[in-house]
């Protein structure tokens, strides 16, 4: 600008080519100047051409700059030059420069967004920067000098900037900005930000050595993406701050980070990143005096992750969290009366007290209590969770004792270890049942109102991709009788279509109790029977291979009710065939049996009946007897079909429970 | 089975059967051919819009249950006439040939809740080139640049769900089918299958890259 000072006012046209212009906020390089002044005129029109215009410490870098103003005298012998300005192929913005003995101004603008320069010759290391309406992608420089992987996309800011270049000192940009419907995004999409916006006081330091930015103020709405963290800003202020020291080429130092969002969550920490800008170390205290707006806010996009995206979250917590060498270190959360409610009712923990401390190194104590909970329906009452972490597993340092349903359950030797990279997490427990009320089970898990009770040992039970193995059985006394359950598997607890496996043997039921409960008729007698290979999927059962018998016992009567006969008639699609005439038999309460026995196979919803397998073969070669008689009269029942659809099958027995089969005499 | 491995037999030069003799062996037991069959039908349903209206109609289920049959009489109705029955080796065939079943209730389930969420959500991120298929029988977010924030977040959600059904479905038929060991077959089948059934335009992985179908 000094060059203008030399152009002779006589002359009409004046050029000068200059290799280089530095100044402290610029270089322009292969500049060159025309003015042309003609005769008598008020004003001349000087063009500027540079080839390259760059911001030493700021890799701000512009080519091909043409700028072609009208040139007057203004007051106080000043000059001033308004027009507009190209840069390489971008549209073309107006400049004005006006500078006298005592200021040099500039105004830089396009559409609504304008940057006014001020600096007086008193202070020349000071120039006031003032933008309005600014478009944040003419900040994109400045971006991508923090953070080279992302860009703007959209977004206005205003900021009235004080900008210091003082002579061996560093440069230093201070001041307020407002941000509005900012969006940005990294080129590989994995960190995103839109409608955000806020205020923030910035003060930004930079020598060749290191660079320093402080942010301080609020932000106001919008929401973003970092990674699986999805955060939707809340529509009151947050209040942010932020001190980043970047050494060199170095990662950069967060050694303060806060964030204020009202009662729902409160942080404070420090954080270094590496070069990569991947996480290096963190420490971070957090607080949530009120944890219901966390989910919407903060959680939505981990809960998600794991199908749990409406879990509730109530209460308050407090959370560290130290992350060293780029691996958590340790983690100590702190509940105070925290309920966590799944709305699909497959989980919930009310009244969480206590602290959960994971340590990847020394040892650390902590013990969480709950006062109630449910899972899938089943209600458990309060107990305590003594834990050990240590090493990067956490573990139970005593069994832990958990009351169900009038028994409890106890967890012995406890492990768990988190997930670590592309390993799930992994845990191992023992299990001791004692004494749990089948009756409140049965009724709990929507099933005929069994009586029992239910215990068993289970020394070894493993957690691992989605699927718990058991190791051992449970056994119950169960209607005078005992049932046994092994080879235990629970696959996908929580997840698609939880389903369980097991064998079980029946030993010696007394069939009276069994049948009053399934109003069922009568019969009276004892039963055995194996289901083995049972799956549930979904708590609905798709295969076993079932088999019942009755056990004769002397001085054990055998009776079947006539009721009986015929729900086991209407059930296995069966006939029976009596010595009586068919209408006599409705003369007859019960009759006596030699032997009772039915199976059934279940493979693809379809039950492959059995019966009695020493049965005196009838007319039909397909059929099977059920019911063998004894005495006077006597009476056998006969399936004929051996293959029966398994939904049909389950909604007669199902009628035969709710008592919807008439008994038919023919 | 019989008539697969007939035409399979007859049609094949006995040269080149001697040569895949040895890759056969590997997978010897497993109904390689019908299990691409189930998958087929499975895939096609989730993913095929226009057929739909007539797969719901078609279901034999629905149909036996409103006609109130039961025992063997909605038994008749879920099976073809087999020829074979004819020969008196119709049992034989039965029990000794593999069958794919995926018309367990459990699947099913699965598949009409992966088939609304299909045509729900994924079908956009799919036009949109955001998602593409994995070779291992998955969806993943391949470009999450291609979806707005504000859907970001739901697709990720959805694949995970997705993601979490698939792999449910692939444990499934192989348990369904008496073979829990065939799971990983099974997974390889269906990932070839959702491939081989994506529309033009679609994203799949392919070695370590994406290639566009």
């Amino acid at each position: 600008m000094a060059l203008l000072a030399l152009a002779p006012a006589q002359a009409r046209v004046a050029q000068a080519r200059i290799a280089r212009i530095t100044t402290a906020a610029a270089t322009l390089e292969q500049v060159r100047v025309r003015l042309h002044w003609p005769a008598d005129a008020d004003a001349g029109t000087l063009e500027l051409w540079a080839g390259r215009v760059h911001a030493p410490g700021m890799d701000i870098a512009y080519q091909d700059m043409h700028w072609r103003c009208s040139l007057q005298r203004s007051a106080r012998n000043g000059w001033r030059c308004v027009g507009d300005l190209v840069s390489g192929r971008g549209k073309p913005m107006r400049l004005a420069v006006e500078f006298d003995a005592a200021d040099t101004r500039a105004v830089l603008g396009r559409g609504n967004g304008t940057i006014a320069l001020r600096r007086s010759a008193a202070t020349p290391d000071l120039t006031s920067l003032d933008l309005t309406q600014v478009p944040v992608a003419w900040a994109q420089v400045l971006l991508a000098r923090a953070w080279p992987d992302a860009r703007f996309n959209s977004g206005t800011f205003d900021a009235k900037l004080k900008v210091e270049t003082p002579a061996k000192r560093p440069l230093r940009i201070t001041g307020p900005v407002t941000l509005r419907n900012v969006g940005l995004e990294t080129a590989d999409a994995s960190v995103a930000g839109e409608h955000l916006g806020g205020r923030f006081a910035i003060d930004y330091r930079i020598t060749p050595a290191r660079s320093l930015i402080s942010v301080d103020g609020d932000l106001r709405g919008g929401e973003f993406l970092a990674g699986n963290t999805y955060v939707a800003l809340p529509a009151t202020p947050i209040g942010l701050r932020i001190d980043a020291v970047q050494a060199g080429n170095q990662g950069w130092d967060l050694p303060r980070i806060e964030w204020r969002d009202g009662a729902a969550l409160r942080a404070e920490g420090s954080a270094a990143f590496g070069v990569d800008a991947n996480l290096r170390s963190l420490d971070l205290s957090v607080h949530s005096a009120d944890m219901a707006p966390l989910r919407q806010r903060y959680l939505s996009g981990w809960l998600g992750l794991f199908g749990m995206g409406a879990t509730d979250l109530l209460g308050a917590m407090d959370l560290r969290l130290q992350v060293r060498n780029g691996r958590l270190a340790a983690v100590d959360a702190t509940l105070h009366d925290v309920d966590i409610r799944d709305p699909q009712q497959r989980f919930v923990f009310d009244g969480l007290e206590g602290d959960v401390r994971y340590s990847a190194g020394a040892l650390v104590d902590s013990t969480l209590r709950w006062q109630a909970g449910k899972l899938y329906g089943l209600d458990f009452d309060a107990a305590r969770l003594p834990f050990a972490s240590e090493n990067g597993t956490l573990r139970f340092r005593e069994d832990a004792r958990v009351p169900l349903l009038g028994g409890s359950i106890h967890f012995r030797n406890l492990v768990i270890r988190p997930p670590q990279g592309d390993a799930g997490a992994d845990i191992r427990f023992g299990l001791v049942l004692e004494d749990i009320d089948f009756g409140r089970l049965s009724k709990a898990l929507g099933l005929p109102a069994f009586q029992g009770r239910l215990s068993g040992t289970i020394p070894n039970a493993r957690y691992a991709n989605e699927r718990v193995d058991f190791d051992g059985g449970l056994s119950m006394q169960l209607f005078d009788g005992r049932v046994a359950f092994t080879s235990l598997v629970l696959e996908r607890p929580f997840g698609t279509a939880p389903s369980l496996g097991a064998d079980i043997a029946v030993d010696d039921l007394d069939l009276l109790r069994l049948t009053e409960v399934l109003g069922f008729g009568k019969i009276t007698g004892r039963l055995d029977g194996r289901i083995d290979g049972l799956r549930l999927v979904d708590w609905t059962p798709v295969a076993f291979n079932a088999r019942f018998i009755t056990d004769a016992r002397r001085g054990v009567k055998q009776r079947i009710s006539q009721r009986a006969v015929q729900n086991i008639s209407s059930v296995g699609d069966a006939s029976f065939i009596t010595s009586l005439q068919g209408r006599l038999i409705g003369l007859f309460d019960d009759f006596a049996y030699r032997r009772i026995g039915i199976g059934c196979r279940l493979v693809n919803e379809v039950c492959a009946m059995s019966g009695l397998t020493d049965s005196q073969p009838s007319q039909a070669g397909n059929s099977f007897t059920i019911v063998s008689g004894a005495g006077v009269p006597r009476l056998h029942v006969v399936g004929f079909n051996r293959q029966v659809d398994w939904p049909t099958l389950v909604e007669r027995l199902a009628a035969v429970g709710s008592g919807e089969v008439k008994p038919i005499v023919e | 089975m019989g008539t697969l491995l007939q035409k399979r037999w007859m049609g094949m030069p006995v040269v080149g059967a001697l040569l895949l003799s040895a890759c056969v062996t590997i997978n010897v037991y497993f109904p390689a051919a019908e299990a691409k069959e189930a998958a087929r039908e499975f895939v096609e349903k989730v993913i095929d819009e226009s057929d739909k209206v007539n797969m719901k109609d078609a279901n034999p289920k629905d149909a036996t249950r409103k006609q109130g049959g039961g025992g063997m009489a909605s038994l008749d109705r879920r099976f073809d006439f087999d020829p074979w029955i004819l020969l008196g080796i119709g049992s034989a065939h039965a029990q000794g040939a593999p069958d794919i079943t995926i018309k367990t209730p459990a699947i099913q389930a699965i598949q009409a809740r992966m088939e609304s969420r299909f045509n729900g959500t994924l079908r956009g991120g799919f036009d949109s080139g955001a998602l593409g298929f994995t070779s291992d029988g998955l969806i993943s977010v391949r470009d999450a640049g291609k979806l707005e924030l504000k859907d970001r977040v739901g697709m990720n959600g959805a694949v995970a769900d997705d993601n979490r059904d698939r792999k449910a479905v692939y444990r499934e038929v192989a348990v369904a089918n008496g073979h829990p060991e065939w799971e990983s077959q099974i997974r390889e089948v269906f990932a070839k299958q959702w491939i081989s059934s994506a529309r033009s335009g679609w994203w799949y992985q392919s070695g370590s890259g994406w290639k566009q179908k």
